[in-house]
């Protein structure tokens, strides 16, 4: 048997398992808030350490893994407008969005001025800054749920908590959608900027209708997965060769989605689908990883990472007591988590800047997602701790998004 | 695949059907060719997601014409393929052929589900005349059509005798083939139920033994008539031998180790499948086992020798109703129209005559065996549609006899291109005549686990 058909059962056996992991209450007692272990875990199957997992192998699923990261986009974009049971509010999405952009613009500036010491001049200097931007601005919403469900908490903090990190997803999308239409080449090079951002969004945003429009007018069991297939595989592959962002028409579509009428349908779709595609492209990403870079390149990384923690304190010390009691560096600190949504807008940047500037944006988004690992749980607790909100209630009341086919029940009933 | 109960749909479904039907070869026609300089690494990915929405939309837009869904996603994989409208081209297609193995995975596994003992049982009688008297009439019919006809196909016109007879024979085992997929996909579109669907499975699923023995002792005796200096070797059996037992022992074991983990985990059953489909495949590939046998065995001791049967059967129609769409809109995308254009007159003729022995064959079997008159009617229908095991085979027959292979197997191409779009037509008419489809609607809101009361 081939390699290939070696590779492809071990990403079904971590697939399985990331399936479990949705399916019931291991989300409290087993595995890393932001499921880090699997980026190790394919770093040390790769080529830098055993090498099982070599370059050529790995990027054979290259396809599959520019799939999946779509895919959580669309995943992210269906259940952007709620939280479990909560519909995320306005004005909380509206502050993790501004948060997000904040951190974005913070890190993006520090990287580019620091860029050109690093080797990258011209474009390769505003991509670089711009991706490792957009992989510092998004919170992983799993890190806060592990938290939140693990100690009970629950009360104005947590929601705001997970109302901002479910609200920052939106932001990395973006910021490479802007790239993207920045760069040179790519099919519309008569199309100005602001037009290709347009077009990308608009483009997915189109079949994300025509999708609502086929399952709204029958949704039927058997075509259902057929036509999120179809529009979701089609989206990708024509954002990505007509050089847009995939992951910005994927959200779009998913945002879509969001408000059709059987939104909670498809949700309860999707939902379940988000692990057993995350945890393969996580492992991936892990072998991906290269290490053969020059030393200011890793210099550059390092300095990101700094921007990154330092933005993300100075904006809890100055969300201190204006939303919730609890909040502060530390809240700051618990928003430096990141995940394989980050990994996944890493790997989408590689897309259209290949090269040094793609292995350091990924590189950032591997260390920031390790660090955040180590630094944000905690700090997470503490301040839920200092709002009062730990152990408010028994963990097996709390609403999980797997839990979306009971919450269509309810919601149809009442 | 789609069950019936869609009749109701208005002109305004219809519309927004034919509407997105006409987005997606419009995004495909645009990428290849207003931009095809541009290279992209999800070509396949973009393939697919076409081939899955174009089929899923062009069979709900031919249903009120009461054609198959199967025939859409055939027809959305003709036209987009690369020798129509040149959307999908031919590396991506060849790209896209490992998702027969699963789709053939799951019509196997699917298949032996659906075989009840006490359906057999009671169909027992049928299934060994329609068994005898097909593969007799068939083999002899065909063999001798070919024979008359040989003056007019371009590769055998020039043959002598002896080898022609060894080409006869071979064209004749080859025509008693079926298509277990088509057959599967249209009881799974139109949810049929009665002696007719009974038969056709039962029929179609245990012929796949027979077929693949025919083919084998055809090839034995054909050797030393079409090569010269090649004598009969009893090996061919010694190998199908341990192939046919092999699979059988293999299917047995995969089928109790399913039902144990159905019975004791029970979840996750569709990446469970996935890893069968793919990885056992190749596995039982390696070690020279037939898979379709393997899996048409697991699902028939999953079925008969425990309660899980209908676990099993609801997660591979799930699954099925994305990988046959695919499957199916690969087949049309890979059939190749040129050819057809070139021997369609010849390939026609071949493919009435198969169709009128495979009646003949039916109307005696039926009559012998006293069967239901619903079957004697329409029996024979279900046994029209060829598709890819008649391909496979006829590459086994290629590449067995390499002098007459290359003109042998575009014809193969042909006719299985014409039994493969009629076929499935006639079956569904047939089941849809006979009162057997299910025309109340299907199940809705496909992730909502089922009342509790269901189990």
């Amino acid at each position: 048997m081939s390699d290939g058909i070696w590779l492809l059962l071990g990403l079904l056996l971590l697939a399985y398992l990331g399936s479990n992991l949705v399916g019931g209450r291991a989300i409290r007692g087993f595995g890393l808030p932001s499921g880090s272990e699997y980026l190790v875990l394919g770093f040390a199957l790769g080529p830098h350490v055993l090498d099982v997992l070599g370059r050529s192998l790995a990027h054979t699923f290259e396809p599959v893994v520019l799939v999946g990261t779509g895919w959580l986009a669309l995943v992210v974009g269906v259940g952007y407008v709620r939280v479990g049971e909560r519909y995320v509010s306005p004005a909380r999405a509206a502050a993790g969005v501004l948060l997000g952009i904040i951190s974005c613009l913070a890190v993006c500036g520090a990287v580019y001025f620091a860029a050109p010491f690093a080797g990258f001049r011209g474009f390769s200097r505003l991509a670089v800054a711009l991706g490792i931007g957009a992989c510092a601005s998004a919170t992983t919403r799993h890190s806060v749920r592990w938290v939140v469900e693990r100690h009970g908490a629950r009360g104005p903090l947590a929601d705001f908590a997970a109302d901002a990190a479910r609200a920052s997803a939106l932001v990395p999308p973006l910021a490479l959608t802007a790239l993207f239409a920045l760069a040179p080449g790519g099919a519309l090079p008569a199309v100005p900027v602001l037009g290709r951002v347009g077009i990308t969004l608009a483009f997915g945003a189109g079949l994300g209708l025509i999708a609502a429009l086929l399952l709204g007018r029958d949704f039927r069991r058997d075509e259902s997965w057929g036509v999120l297939l179809g529009t979701g595989l089609l989206c990708v592959g024509a954002a990505d060769r007509a050089g847009l962002s995939l992951l910005g028409a994927m959200i779009a579509m998913g945002l879509t989605l969001a408000v059709s009428r059987h939104r909670l349908e498809i949700k309860a779709m999707l939902t379940p689908t988000e692990k057993p595609v995350l945890l393969p492209v996580v492992l991936l990403a892990g072998a991906y990883v290269n290490l053969k870079l020059p030393t200011p390149v890793f210099v550059l990384v390092g300095l990101a990472v700094l921007a990154k923690i330092l933005v993300r304190v100075l904006l809890g010390a100055a969300l201190s007591g204006r939303v919730a009691r609890g909040t502060g560096a530390d809240f700051g600190v618990s928003m430096v988590a990141s995940g394989g949504f980050t990994i996944a807008v890493a790997l989408a940047f590689s897309t259209r800047v290949p090269g040094v500037a793609a292995d350091a944006v990924l590189l950032f988004a591997v260390v920031s997602t390790l660090l955040g690992e180590w630094l944000a749980p905690a700090a997470l607790r503490r301040s839920l701790e200092r709002a009062g909100e730990l152990h408010a209630v028994d963990p097996s009341e709390l609403g999980r998004p797997s839990d979306a086919p009971a919450l269509l029940e309810r919601e149809s009933h009442g | 695949m789609s069950g019936h109960g869609s009749a109701q749909k208005g002109l305004a479904t219809r519309a927004v059907q034919a509407l997105a039907l006409a987005v997606s070869f419009g995004v495909l026609f645009a990428l290849t060719h207003v931009i095809p300089s541009i290279e992209s690494r999800l070509g396949t990915m973009t393939a697919i997601g076409f081939l899955v929405l174009a089929g899923t939309l062009l069979s709900e837009l031919i249903e009120p014409l009461g054609l198959p869904h199967l025939s859409g996603y055939l027809l959305a994989g003709i036209v987009g393929g690369p020798h129509v409208l040149h959307l999908v081209d031919h590396q991506t297609v060849k790209q896209l052929l490992p998702v027969n193995t699963l789709a053939l995975a799951l019509i196997a596994l699917a298949g032996g589900v659906e075989l009840k003992i006490e359906t057999l049982r009671s169909v027992a009688k049928s299934l060994t005349y329609a068994s005898l008297i097909q593969t007799f009439v068939v083999l002899i019919g065909m063999g001798g059509l070919f024979l008359a006809l040989s003056r007019f196909i371009p590769f055998a016109s020039g043959l002598e005798l002896r080898p022609l007879l060894g080409v006869a024979l071979l064209w004749g085992a080859l025509s008693v083939t079926r298509s277990p997929s088509a057959c599967m996909g249209i009881l799974s579109q139109t949810r049929a139920k009665g002696p007719l669907a009974t038969f056709s499975l039962g029929f179609i699923m245990l012929s796949d033994v027979v077929v693949v023995m025919m083919i084998a002792t055809a090839i034995m005796l054909a050797r030393p008539l079409i090569t010269v200096g090649a004598s009969i070797s009893i090996d061919d059996f010694n190998v199908l031998g341990h192939e046919i037992l092999g699979s059988i022992s293999m299917g047995t074991t995969l089928g109790l180790l399913r039902a144990v983990y159905l019975r004791l985990v029970g979840s996750q059953l569709i990446l469970v499948l996935l890893g069968f489909g793919f990885g056992v495949t190749a596995a039982l590939k390696y070690v020279h086992v037939d898979p379709l046998l393997t899996f048409l065995t697991t699902g028939f001791v999953v079925q008969n020798l425990s309660s899980q049967g209908p676990k099993l059967l609801h997660a591979v129609e799930q699954m099925g109703s994305v990988v046959f769409v695919l499957f199916f809109a690969t087949a049309g995308a890979e059939l190749d129209v040129p050819l057809l254009k070139q021997l369609w007159p010849i390939a026609l003729a071949l493919c009435g005559g198969r169709a009128l022995f495979t009646y003949i064959a039916a109307s005696i079997s039926s009559r012998l065996a006293n069967d239901a008159p619903v079957v004697r009617k329409w029996g024979w229908s279900s046994l029209i549609s060829q598709a890819g095991l008649a391909l496979g085979l006829g590459v086994v027959v290629k590449s067995s006899f390499p002098s007459v292979g290359d003109g042998f197997g575009s014809l193969v191409i042909a006719a299985v291109a014409i039994n493969e779009m009629i076929g499935p037509v006639l079956f569904k008419m047939a089941l849809d005549r006979s009162g057997e489809s299910d025309r109340s609607a299907p199940a809705a809101r496909p992730s909502l686990p089922p009342p509790a009361g269901a189990h």
